[in-house]
This record gives C-alpha cells, sequence and structure tokens, in this order.
C-alpha cells in the first residue's frame, strides 16, 4: 500500500516536473507531448517544435534523473547506515564524496577536451575518483587492529580529508574554471542528458536490486557482527558486497548529480520511521522516497528561480536531522 | 547411545600467534545444563566462539550433533544453535518484537521474510519468555534486564536444539539474574533445549546449573558437578581466592 | 576579457555622460559627412601622425559586391576549434556576452538578436532585450523556447560549459568566442560577421579598427612608457591587475604604456608588496566607475610611497570600453592611450560602428 501511495507520489512528480520551467508551456501540451512521443498516440500537432525539444530533451530527462539519482541515494543511504550501524551515515561517508569531487574538479581542469561515449568528462573522472577513494578507503581499513567498523569509519574520515584536500588545490589553481567546479559541488540536474540517463539508469538498477535481494543480512547486522554471524550471516562476504553495490550506485550517482546531501540521510530514516527497520521494507521505501523527494526538491529548486538543488535538500533536510539526532539518544548505551 | 550434540575433541586455538585454548575436550550431550566458568582470560568466550565456528582452531576436530562444525555453513549452524546476543547495541529504533524477529533469520524465506509458521514461532518465543507486555516498545528504552529477556526471547525463536549465553547476567540486578536462571532451567527442564551458558559468578552457576565445566588459562581445569569442581583448593588455585563451599537446603532461594 | 572575480558581480552601468559624448560625435561625424564614403580625412596634425597607413582616406566604402554563391548553409570553427554548422541564416540570435552584444549590433544584426544577459549594458537596444543568463547559469530552456538559431557564447567559462553542450545537444547553435588579444578580436568580429551573413560588414569593421589600433600603437610608439598600474578591483581586499600575457595587458602596451602584471597567466591578483616593488609611475582606475577616486587611493596604507601616488597621477577611465572585445575598444585604446600620455595627440577616430 505504501508502495503504491510512492509510485502516485512520482508519477505526480514526473508530471509536474515536465511542467514546471521558465518557459510557460501549456499543461494539455505538455500532456499531449509525452502521450504522442511516449504513449505513441496519434494527436494533431499544436504545439512548437521548440516546445517539443523543451518537454522531452530539457526537462523530461532531467526529471527522470533526479528521481533516479533520488532513488540511488536513498539505497545507499539505507545501505551504508545499516552495514555501518550508525544513524549518522550517509552515501558519502566513506570518501565517495571527495573522490568524486576531486575527479571532478580534475576534469575541468586539464586541458583535455573529450567526451567518453557522451557521458562527459566530468562525469566519467566523478565516477572513478568516487570508485577510487571508496576501493582505497577499503584496503587501507583492513590494515590495523581496530574493529572493522570503526576502522572503515575513520579511514573514511581520513581518506575524505585527504581527497578534500586535494579539492581545494585543484580549486586553487582552476582559475577561470573554479565556477564549473563549485557548480559540480552543489549538485544539480543541468547537466542532464538521455545518454547519461541512460548509461546510468542499469548500473542503479541492477545495484539496487542486487542489496535489495540481500536484506536479510541487512537485518542480520541490527544487534552487531556477532551476532549477525550468529543467525547465519557469513559477514565478512556480505559486509564487502554490499559495500561494494552501494559504493557504485553512490558513485553512478554523484557522477551525474554532484554532491547533493541529506537525501540518503534523510530518507531512511523518515522510512524507518513509518515502517520500522527492517531492510526489507526500508530498502524499496528509499529507494521510492528518495526519487520523490529529489525529484520535488528539483521542482522547488527551479521554482525558486534555479537555485542549486542540494540547497534545498538542504533546506528540507537539515531540521529533519536535527530531529534525528534527538531521537536518537538511547542508540549507543550497553 | 546418541551421540553428543555439542563434541570437542583436543581442541587448540590460538589468536595472533597466542594460543587462547589448548587441548580443550569436552563433550555436551543434549538435553544437558552446562555452565563455563573460570577466571577473565581463560578462554571461556573463545570457546564459545569455537563451537559456534566462528573461530576456526588450529588443531582438532568440532562437531555438531556429529557433523564437523567446518562443514556446515553458517546457516546450518544457525538453525542448530543459537546464541543469546550479549549486549544490545541498535542504531535504530527497533521494537521488542522485531528484536525477537531477528531469531527467524536462519530459518525464513530469504526474499519474503517471515512465513506464517515464522510469526507463530516468534510469537511463541515471546510468551514462553515471558515478555509479552514489552511488545511496542522501543527495546533501546528498555531496562537491562528486560533487553536481556528479549534476547533470550529472540534465540529462543532461532527453534536450535542447543541454546548458548555468553554471561547473560553481567548487568542484571539480583532479581533480573535470578528470573534468567530461572528461564533458562526452565527452557531446558521442559523444552529439553541444550543450555550453555558462560558466567563469572559461581554462586548462580552452582545453584542453578548441574554440570559446570572449569577453564584455566585455556585448559578444562575440572568438569563435573558443582560440589567437585568448586574445591577450596581448587578454586585457590584458579581464582586465587579463598572460600568454603557452603551447601544450602535444596530448598532454599538463592 | 578580464574575469576578475568581485568585478563580475557587480552590475555595469552606463556612464551617461560617455553615451552623450559618443553619440554627439557620431552626429558630428554624420553632418561632416557626406553621404557615399565612409572615410574620413585625418586632420592635419603632423607631429602624432607617423605613418601613412594610419590615414584610410584610401579606403572607399566597402559596397558589398552581390554574389552568386550562397551564404548558407556553412560551417564555421569557433575559438574552441568546434566545427559548428548554421543551416541557414540565422533569424534568432542570442548573445551570451555583452561583448558579443555590441559586435551583433554593430554588425546590424541587432534586429535579430533576441535576447541578452542580465548584465548587457550597451546598446540601449540590447539593455531591452530579453534575459536569458546571469552570471552564474544560462537558461537552456528559455533560449530553446525563443526558437533561436544561433547563440554566441563566451569561452574560458565566461559561460557555463556545461549549458553550451546542452544548448548543442538540443541541436541549437553554438559559437564560442574568446579572444585572448586584440587580433582575436578582429578575428570574432569576422566569425560572427559570417555567422550571421554579413561577412562585408565584419571585414569593414575590422579593417578600421585595425586602422585605429594602428594609428595609437604608432603615435605612442617613439614614447617613454610610464609603469602603468591598472586596477581593476580591490573591493575585497585582494588586488585585482592584469595577468601575464593577458588582452589588456596588451591594450596597456599598445596605449604607450609598460603595464605591471601579476605574473602569472591565469592569477589576476597580486601582493601589495609586489605592486610596491614594482612602483607605479600611474595608476589607471578600472574601477574608477564604482566609485573609487584618487583621494581614497592615496589613502589607503602603503601606498602613497608609490611614484603614482606622489605624483598625483592617478586616473579613472572607462573600464568597459577598454577590456570589452567588442568594436568600442578602439574608442577604449585611444582613452587609454589619452589617460597615459595626456599631450598625445591622435588623429580624429573613425566612427565604429560606420553609420549607415
Amino acid at each position: 500500500m505504501l508502495v503504491g501511495v510512492g509510485v502516485a507520489a512520482l508519477v505526480v512528480a514526473l508530471v509536474l516536473g515536465v511542467g514546471v520551467g521558465t518557459v510557460a508551456i501549456d499543461p494539455g501540451d505538455t500532456l499531449r507531448i509525452l502521450g504522442h512521443r511516449f504513449l505513441g498516440l496519434d494527436i494533431p500537432k499544436t504545439w512548437s517544435d521548440a516546445t517539443e525539444t523543451i518537454v522531452v530533451d530539457l526537462r523530461l530527462p532531467r526529471v527522470l534523473t533526479a528521481m533516479l539519482v533520488g532513488c540511488a541515494l536513498g539505497v545507499a543511504g539505507a545501505t551504508f547506515q545499516g552495514l555501518l550501524r550508525n544513524p549518522l551515515a550517509d552515501p558519502y561517508v566513506l570518501g565517495t564524496a571527495s573522490g568524486a569531487a576531486l575527479g571532478a574538479a580534475i576534469a575541468v581542469i586539464i586541458p583535455v577536451r573529450f567526451v567518453i561515449l557522451e557521458f562527459g568528462l566530468i562525469q566519467a573522472f566523478a565516477f572513478v575518483g568516487a570508485l577510487a577513494a571508496i576501493t582505497a578507503v577499503y584496503k587501507l581499513s583492513r590494515i590495523g587492529g581496530l574493529s572493522p567498523l570503526t576502522s572503515l569509519l575513520l579511514t573514511g574520515y581520513a581518506v575524505g580529508s585527504l581527497l578534500a584536500a586535494g579539492l581545494a588545490m585543484a580549486m586553487y589553481v582552476s582559475g577561470a574554471a573554479l565556477r564549473q567546479i563549485f557548480n559540480y559541488l552543489l549538485g544539480s540536474f543541468d547537466a542532464a542528458t538521455w545518454p547519461r540517463f541512460l548509461a546510468t539508469l542499469p548500473i542503479i538498477m541492477i545495484a539496487s536490486v542486487l542489496i535489495m535481494l540481500r536484506a536479510r543480512s541487512l537485518n542480520g547486522l541490527l544487534l552487531g557482527e556477532q551476532a549477525a554471524a550468529h543467525l547465519g550471516i557469513d559477514v565478512r562476504r556480505e559486509r564487502r558486497i554490499l559495500l561494494a553495490l552501494a559504493s557504485l550506485v553512490t558513485a553512478a550517482a554523484v557522477a551525474i548529480s554532484g554532491l547533493i546531501g541529506f537525501i540518503g540521510l534523510v530518507v531512511p530514516h523518515v522510512v524507518r520511521l513509518i515502517v520500522g527497520p527492517s531492510a526489507r521494507l526500508v530498502l524499496p521505501l528509499s529507494a521510492i522516497g528518495g526519487a520523490a523527494l529529489l525529484a520535488y526538491a528539483d521542482i522547488l529548486a527551479r521554482l525558486a528561480g534555479g537555485i542549486p538543488v542540494g540547497v534545498v535538500t538542504a533546506i528540507i533536510g537539515a531540521p529533519f536531522f536535527l530531529l534525528i539526532l534527538r531521537r536518537a539518544r538511547t542508540g549507543y548505551e550497553v | 547411545m546418541t551421540e553428543p550434540i555439542v563434541e570437542l575433541d583436543w581442541v587448540t586455538v590460538a589468536y595472533r600467534d597466542r594460543v587462547v585454548l589448548s587441548d580443550v575436550t569436552l563433550s555436551i550431550a543434549a538435553g544437558e545444563r552446562v555452565a563455563l566458568i573460570g577466571p577473565n582470560g581463560a578462554g571461556k568466550s573463545t570457546l564459545l566462539s569455537a563451537m559456534t565456528g566462528l573461530l576456526r582452531p588450529v588443531s582438532g576436530r568440532i562437531r555438531l550433533a556429529g557433523t564437523p562444525v567446518e562443514s556446515l555453513d553458517r546457516l546450518d549452524v544457525a538453525r542448530r544453535m543459537a546464541v543469546v546476543p550479549g549486549a544490545a547495541n541498535l542504531p535504530f529504533a527497533t521494537r521488542v518484537e522485531e528484536v525477537v524477529a531477528l531469531g527467524r533469520l536462519p530459518h525464513e524465506d530469504p526474499l519474503r521474510g517471515a512465513r506464517p509458521a515464522d510469526k507463530a514461532a516468534i510469537a511463541a518465543a515471546i510468551e514462553r519468555v515471558g515478555v509479552g507486555q514489552l511488545m511496542g516498545r522501543d527495546a533501546r528504552e528498555l531496562s537491562l534486564g528486560e533487553r536481556q529477556l528479549v534476547l533470550i526471547a529472540l534465540a529462543v525463536a532461532q527453534s536450535a536444539q542447543v541454546l548458548v549465553l555468553d554471561e547473560p547476567t553481567v548487568h542484571l540486578d539480583l532479581r533480573h539474574q535470578v528470573g534468567a536462571m530461572e528461564l533458562l532451567v526452565d527452557l531446558n527442564e521442559r523444552d529439553g533445549t541444550t543450555v550453555i551458558a558462560v558466567l563469572h559468578d559461581l554462586s548462580l552457576a552452582a545453584h542453578f546449573f548441574p554440570r559446570l565445566v572449569l577453564l584455566d588459562a585455556g585448559r578444562v581445569a575440572a568438569d563435573g558437578p558443582a560440589q567437585d569442581v568448586l574445591t577450596p583448593d581448587r578454586i585457590r588455585d584458579v581464582f586465587g581466592v579463598d572460600s568454603s563451599f557452603v551447601r544450602l537446603p535444596a530448598t532454599a532461594p538463592v | 576579457m578580464s574575469p576578475s572575480p568581485s568585478r563580475s558581480a557587480r552590475r555595469r552601468g552606463t556612464p551617461a555622460a560617455q553615451l552623450a559624448a559618443f553619440l554627439s560625435v557620431l552626429v558630428l561625424m554624420l553632418v561632416a559627412c557626406s553621404g557615399g564614403t565612409a572615410s574620413v580625412a585625418p586632420s592635419a596634425s603632423p607631429v602624432a601622425l607617423a605613418s601613412p597607413t594610419a590615414a584610410p582616406t584610401a579606403t572607399p566604402a566597402p559596397s558589398p559586391s552581390p554574389t552568386t554563391i550562397p551564404a548558407f548553409p556553412k560551417t564555421l570553427t569557433d575559438d574552441q576549434g568546434t566545427a559548428v554548422s548554421l543551416k541557414a541564416e540565422p533569424k534568432k540570435i542570442v548573445s551570451l556576452t555583452p561583448a558579443s552584444t555590441e559586435i551583433l549590433f554593430a554588425l546590424g544584426a541587432g534586429p535579430r538578436v533576441v535576447a541578452t544577459t542580465d548584465f548587457d549594458d550597451y546598446p540601449p537596444a540590447a539593455v531591452a532585450l530579453p534575459h536569458v543568463a546571469s552570471y552564474t547559469s544560462v537558461d537552456v530552456e528559455k533560449i530553446v523556447g525563443l526558437g533561436t538559431d544561433l547563440v554566441i557564447a563566451g569561452g574560458n567559462s565566461f559561460n557555463d560549459p556545461a549549458a553550451i553542450a546542452k544548448l548543442r545537444d538540443v541541436g541549437v547553435p553554438v559559437l564560442v568566442v574568446y579572444a585572448p588579444d586584440t587580433k582575436g578580436v578582429l578575428k570574432d568580429i569576422e566569425l560572427i560577421g559570417q555567422a550571421v551573413g554579413l561577412p562585408a560588414a565584419a571585414t569593414d569593421m575590422t579593417t578600421k579598427m585595425q586602422a585605429g589600433f594602428d594609428a595609437v600603437s604608432s603615435a605612442t610608439a617613439g614614447l617613454t612608457k610610464p609603469k602603468t598600474f591598472y586596477e581593476l578591483d580591490t573591493s575585497t581586499g585582494t588586488i585585482y591587475t592584469l595577468a601575464d600575457d593577458s588582452f589588456s595587458a596588451e591594450m596597456v602596451t599598445l596605449a604607450g604604456g609598460a603595464p605591471i602584471t601579476t605574473g602569472s597567466k591565469t592569477d589576476f591578483s597580486i601582493p601589495l608588496e609586489k605592486l610596491i616593488a614594482a612602483n607605479p609611475e600611474l595608476i589607471l582606475l578600472g574601477d574608477g566607475a564604482y566609485g573609487v577616486t584618487a583621494a581614497q587611493v592615496k589613502a589607503r596604507p602603503g601606498w602613497k610611497v608609490m611614484t603614482a601616488v606622489k605624483n598625483g597621477a592617478i586616473k579613472p577611465v572607462n573600464d568597459l570600453i577598454i577590456t570589452r572585445p567588442g568594436p568600442r575598444l578602439v574608442e577604449g585604446l585611444r582613452e587609454l592611450a589619452m589617460a597615459i600620455h595626456p599631450d598625445l595627440v591622435l588623429p580624429s577616430a573613425v566612427p565604429i560602428p560606420p553609420v549607415p
């Protein structure tokens, strides 16, 4: 039933998202264009080419990308929170954000100019940067005698700080291109195109489904790694697989949208408030919830005059975050 | 003669070049109630981890109901042996029944979750352990004693033949200690569950467990009924404390 | 182009007096010229004139020869090396840089310009047009919605490269221009002229502009070049001036000054110590239009040790025409030259755009 509500919210977001923009387009025309292009309906063309381009080539990929990224962040956030057993974890906690940002910054400042399969240099570098960062964090966290979770978190923080320093350096030498790096950091869907959406869709969808199939492992981890092992979970293997999948999803998301915060942190918590902590429910509902939330955030961002969507998610998310902190009071007692 | 439900033969466990258990031989029959006692660092928890297959011994064999434990996959072990978690450290608000439901993890459908049989087992476990009045509450807000009972319910829901507990009474007040012990006795005598408990409290062990296994520096120092195991000499040797064994009338409370 | 950070954040007001002066010169020229030739005889000041090539007398009015070769479709290569195909002569042009706007209007394509940016300020007809870009972003949707068939954008990240890519993705031709020096400006004018189907007007303009540049540079050729500090902005506490090899540094050199530059090609800031060590003999206030006065400069701590400050050689200049790579650049160069060499006598300016 909740899924139904979520899907309905998504459909509304889609229609609204495509209908809203700086150019006023008759809502009827919007629907007719969608019907004509995607449902194959035989509708006499009462709109201009420009209008159709705006709806189909500019707005539609944008809305769909927002949903895709929101879905990815929701799933990744829920997964990291469960894996790391930390309610304050978000998809970026293990260095993916800094890695992606540094990758994007490097792409902006190097004097090379080419497009990888229409994907874009910034996007490709950001993707690689994110994955490289988390791989480094994972490998480095194996050294030392700390418990795996603590080690991961601390290494993630250390590597993230290092990469952030690299990013600061890159921004310093970037000169005129600083604005581009900044745009990436704030996160936006201005660069959403059909090829990027279609390239990222399978990665995020398949990886998310694979995570959802492993909901049992995430549930087992609720009481800790030892308890999970005693309940039959191969903790080491599951941790590795879930970490890899969640990182992949996050890397793909930040590659096409930049760093959009709070979705991965807040959506899983809101979902848990409604349905409890079982990953079987939290994962799919976080996917839908994240998609809807980000789609609406983007609509708001556009209505507010084109402010970066990361600002909107921060405004919505920060109060929620404080609320979560207040509720998390008994999380760490023995 | 049925084979033992848990059997260790000359098991040596080393942890980063430090030998924690050496040549431990132990045989526990189905339906027994055994307490593992010993000073800190004697290897009690390690013994439990070896028993459940979490730690691999460098030598010796460990068998669960005749099957070598390394040949069983984790889920198999979980279906045969339920370990009551020590301290519950929940990152998210989790209701009591959701905690108990975790016990069905080894049995439930991996994709769809709890089936009616699982739900029945959960309800039965809650009833059996007597935490029904706590249902609906956030497990993080329970008292330590209540939380311990919920965790025992989780293990009961696992429907395993063997119930293993690692220091279940550490943070409990006297009333809850006794309550937990009486529950274990009940589970053992009425349901036939084999109970293996690591305890630090010798009085509790002596009073509630017919068989004590005393570990000292990784070896089994004694194995048998309380009055045989807990002699003043042995206690002085192992624990470094002078003591006297006082036998209370059978009907007296602890 | 001078991408000084805080500078770009301010609104550029058009000094009304400048406009009035320009218009009155235009009117005078109109009166002085007899219809037909667009050339103006150089006033007789033999001292200032150095080379005969500076005299534009020989240039007849360019009459576009009727050509049977169709101008469109054509493919042009923009300043970033991208091939831009134009199927037909653009009818709806969007300009994303103030310089391009000025060029378009000067070439006569003004009526075809449908939108400009928030920060366009010249000519007045352009200011009234709808805005599709701000300092930080470009509204791709709006541009597409207008049925645009040509966009002229600024290179070197002046306009968001992602927006440029987006426009190209949806089939709108975008010509990216970037002029690193005065030659580049002329090249861009030719390029834009080609793009809008007015090549002859463009060639005419660039010829006149080159002549104008030449007139100034030869007039200042033999003069001693004072060490000139061109102040872009100091409002944030950092001193912004000309970068090495930059467009504006070339302008100062052509105008007969020795520009003090930052020492880097990409960094526009200079530490105060370095400036003091360089000891400018002349300070030109590019930020004069924003209220910076000579008195303020004199009062700045540490500045009074500079020769320029001691001698009171601090002058505001019209930054817009000096740093904007557009048709008014010659005028800017002339003003710059007069600021550096007040006694300089230059031949009369050829009006650009040419009077129709």
